[in-house]
């Protein structure tokens, strides 16, 4: 009842108000006027009530009157979209006027206006209220020519000052079109871009690309602490709180701060370059803090996986190069001839070589067994060599310790065994054992050669196929010195506990 | 030339065999008396907690795919010095390691030896 009361007085004033008024939906439409509206428009109600604005006043049809209607429109608009009131200290719109003989024509004037944006209760724009005052007469009494310069005694009357306020108003016009080019600029920065306002770092805008690296979080009005709960420890509110206090800039490189980028999700790490620049009000104190930077995540990993590859490789370099001495050490330790030291030497690097080959064309994924045993024994021809088993992956470190292992028995064989009398063969079988635990299990038999007897004394090479059996591979060598020939029966897991 | 190291025992936790046997190799000629060697954490964690006699010992620090720290720690706790050996030289260890006694492969005799009498105490001869 109090509130209906209310709200016809409150339209009773606006009716018998002496300031013109109109009032328009955010559409711009007309929704009333008032009677002050309707004189100095010349208008009648039942003529403009439920009409577009710039259809009922569209300023004729002068050369300047789109410019005209495009001022008031953009003034209405900004109104609307920015939720505050926006001036118009000067605009020219003509009127029609209705002549005693009827005709209508139209009459430059000059105005100033009001716009008001209406809300309602959830702060959305209702209605648009204009308030215009006529000015034309202060304005044409005292500048007959508006682009003469302005005197000094316009200066002190009201045409200079009105005068004044147009070159003021075209200036601000020229500054919001600057602004609004830079906030673009800003939101569609490729880099992350957020203000920070006061002491509590409340976020007043951000960019894309900042929504982005903080996954589609809803920041805007809040304190970064409440904004981003899951900085707390990171350091990052430390710093702003630091860079508020002392007006200093903080810059961060490939800082790794992590973020929840999904509602609910894990912690994420991101790597960023960033810079915290302090914003100054016209005093000179700290009023706000600018971010800016980028997300360098991929480079900072990209950089991280080289570094690991660089490591691993030098890591399996430097293995192989202590390998290699190790061979050469040991080998002239059995080589007092340097040609026959040569000779041997070069043989097992070639072994070892020949592997690398295998696993390269893998990959490093591994070899097969067969290709190992193949390459060891072609020499011989394939009538002296028999070759029984299935097809077996070794993975690279058995595929190296297993291609040095079957050149020691080759050589040897070749020397002292099957393989040193035109007769002697040597039989290969093996055979995969138990699938829970994988074992080659293999069997090395010489056939056909000179009678043989266990050597009195082990050489490099047989030390090294019991060694690198046992200690490398965690297996098992049994080296059977029979009369007919060499058996070596030799069973490995395939399945080791590293790679 | 004297031999300070001669009759020292000396622990070799290293994967390869072949690495290995240059290490004893080394050690022999030096006279010492290699003890091991372990080709891996777990037998040379056994060897620091059963073996009553080791004046020094030589780590491997990528040993079949882990790191050999928790064989130094156990010699630290016994007081018993130490070198790590690796491919990635001393800028690989970690921080809490890094000045301990280091020899990057492949190494000289000469190497070893300075390294292990580093770690041990002993006055160059």
């Amino acid at each position: 009842m109090e509130k209906t009361r209310t709200a016809v007085d409150l339209a009773a004033a606006f009716e018998v108000s002496p300031n013109p008024y109109i009032l328009l939906t955010p559409d711009l439409v007309i929704v009333g006027a008032n009677q002050a509206y309707l004189d100095v428009t010349s208008s009648r109600r039942q003529d403009i009530v439920g009409q577009p604005l710039f259809q009922a006043f569209d300023s004729g049809d002068g050369q300047e009157a789109p410019e005209n209607v495009r001022r008031v429109k953009a003034s209405l608009e900004k109104a609307r979209d920015t939720r505050q009131r926006d001036h118009l200290a000067m605009v020219r719109f003509s009127i029609a006027r209705t002549g005693a003989d009827g005709a209508r024509t139209f009459e430059d004037r000059i105005w100033s206006a009001t716009h008001t944006p209406i809300l309602d209760d959830d702060g959305r724009v209702s209605f648009l209220l204009q308030h215009t005052t006529d000015v034309t007469d202060l304005n044409r009494g005292f500048i007959p020519d508006p682009s003469a310069p302005i005197s000094a005694l316009d200066a002190i009357v009201g045409g200079g000052l009105l005068r004044r306020a147009e070159v003021v108003q075209e200036d601000n016009l020229r500054l919001e079109h600057e602004r609004n080019r830079l906030v673009e600029m800003f939101m569609q920065a490729p880099g992350f871009v957020t203000i920070l306002s006061g002491p509590q770092h409340v976020f007043q805008m951000h960019n894309a690309a900042y929504q982005q690296l903080i996954g589609q979080r809803d920041v805007s009005g809040l304190p970064v602490r409440e904004a981003l709960p899951e900085l707390a420890g990171q350091g990052y509110y430390e710093f702003l709180d630091d860079v508020f206090a002392t007006g200093e800039p903080y810059e961060g490189q490939e800082s790794l701060v992590q973020l929840q980028r999904r509602p609910g999700g894990p912690l994420e790490d991101v790597y960023v370059n960033f810079i915290y620049q302090p914003i100054r009000d016209e005093k000179g104190a700290v009023a706000g803090i600018f971010v800016q930077g980028h997300d360098v995540t991929e480079n900072v990993l990209a950089a991280q996986r080289q570094k690991l590859m660089i490591d691993e490789l030098n890591h399996r370099v430097k293995n192989t190069l202590a390998t290699v001495q190790s061979i050469a050490i040991q080998t002239a330790r059995s080589h007092a001839d340097p040609a026959t030291f040569a000779e041997t030497f070069q043989s097992r690097l070639m072994a070892l070589s020949h592997t690398h080959n295998l696993l390269t064309r893998s990959h490093w994924e591994g070899a097969e067994l067969s290709a190992i045993l193949a390459h060891e024994t072609e020499a011989f021809g394939p009538t002296r060599i028999s070759l029984n088993g299935p097809p077996v992956d070794l993975e690279p470190a058995l595929a190296l310790s297993l291609g040095m292992i079957f050149h020691e028995l080759a050589t040897n064989a070749a020397k002292y065994g099957a393989l040193s009398t035109p007769e002697g063969r040597v039989l290969i079988d093996w055979a995969l054992a138990d699938q829970r635990a994988p074992k080659l299990t293999l069997t090395w038999r010489e056939v056909g050669g000179p009678p043989v007897s266990t050597p009195s004394r082990k050489g490099f090479g047989s030390r090294l196929i019991e060694r690198n059996i046992r200690h490398d591979l965690a297996g098992e060598i049994d080296l059977l010195y029979a009369a007919d020939g060499l058996v070596a029966e030799l069973t490995v897991p395939l399945e080791r506990k590293y790679a | 030339m004297t031999q300070p190291l001669t009759g020292r025992r000396v622990l070799i936790v290293e994967d390869e065999s072949l690495v290995a046997m240059l290490l004893e190799t080394i050690l022999e000629d030096m006279g010492c008396t290699p003890v091991g060697p372990a080709a891996n954490i777990d037998e040379g964690a056994a060897i620091v907690r059963d073996e009553a006699d080791l004046d020094a010992a030589l780590l491997d620090v990528n040993v079949a795919g882990r790191q050999v720290f928790p064989v130094a720690e156990a010699l630290k706790a016994r007081g018993v010095p130490f070198v790590f050996s690796t491919g990635y030289g001393e800028g690989g260890l970690p921080d809490e390691w890094r000045g301990n006694p280091t020899i990057q492969k492949p190494f000289t005799e000469t190497a070893v030896r300075d390294a292990l009498m580093k770690a041990m105490g002993v006055a160059q001869a």
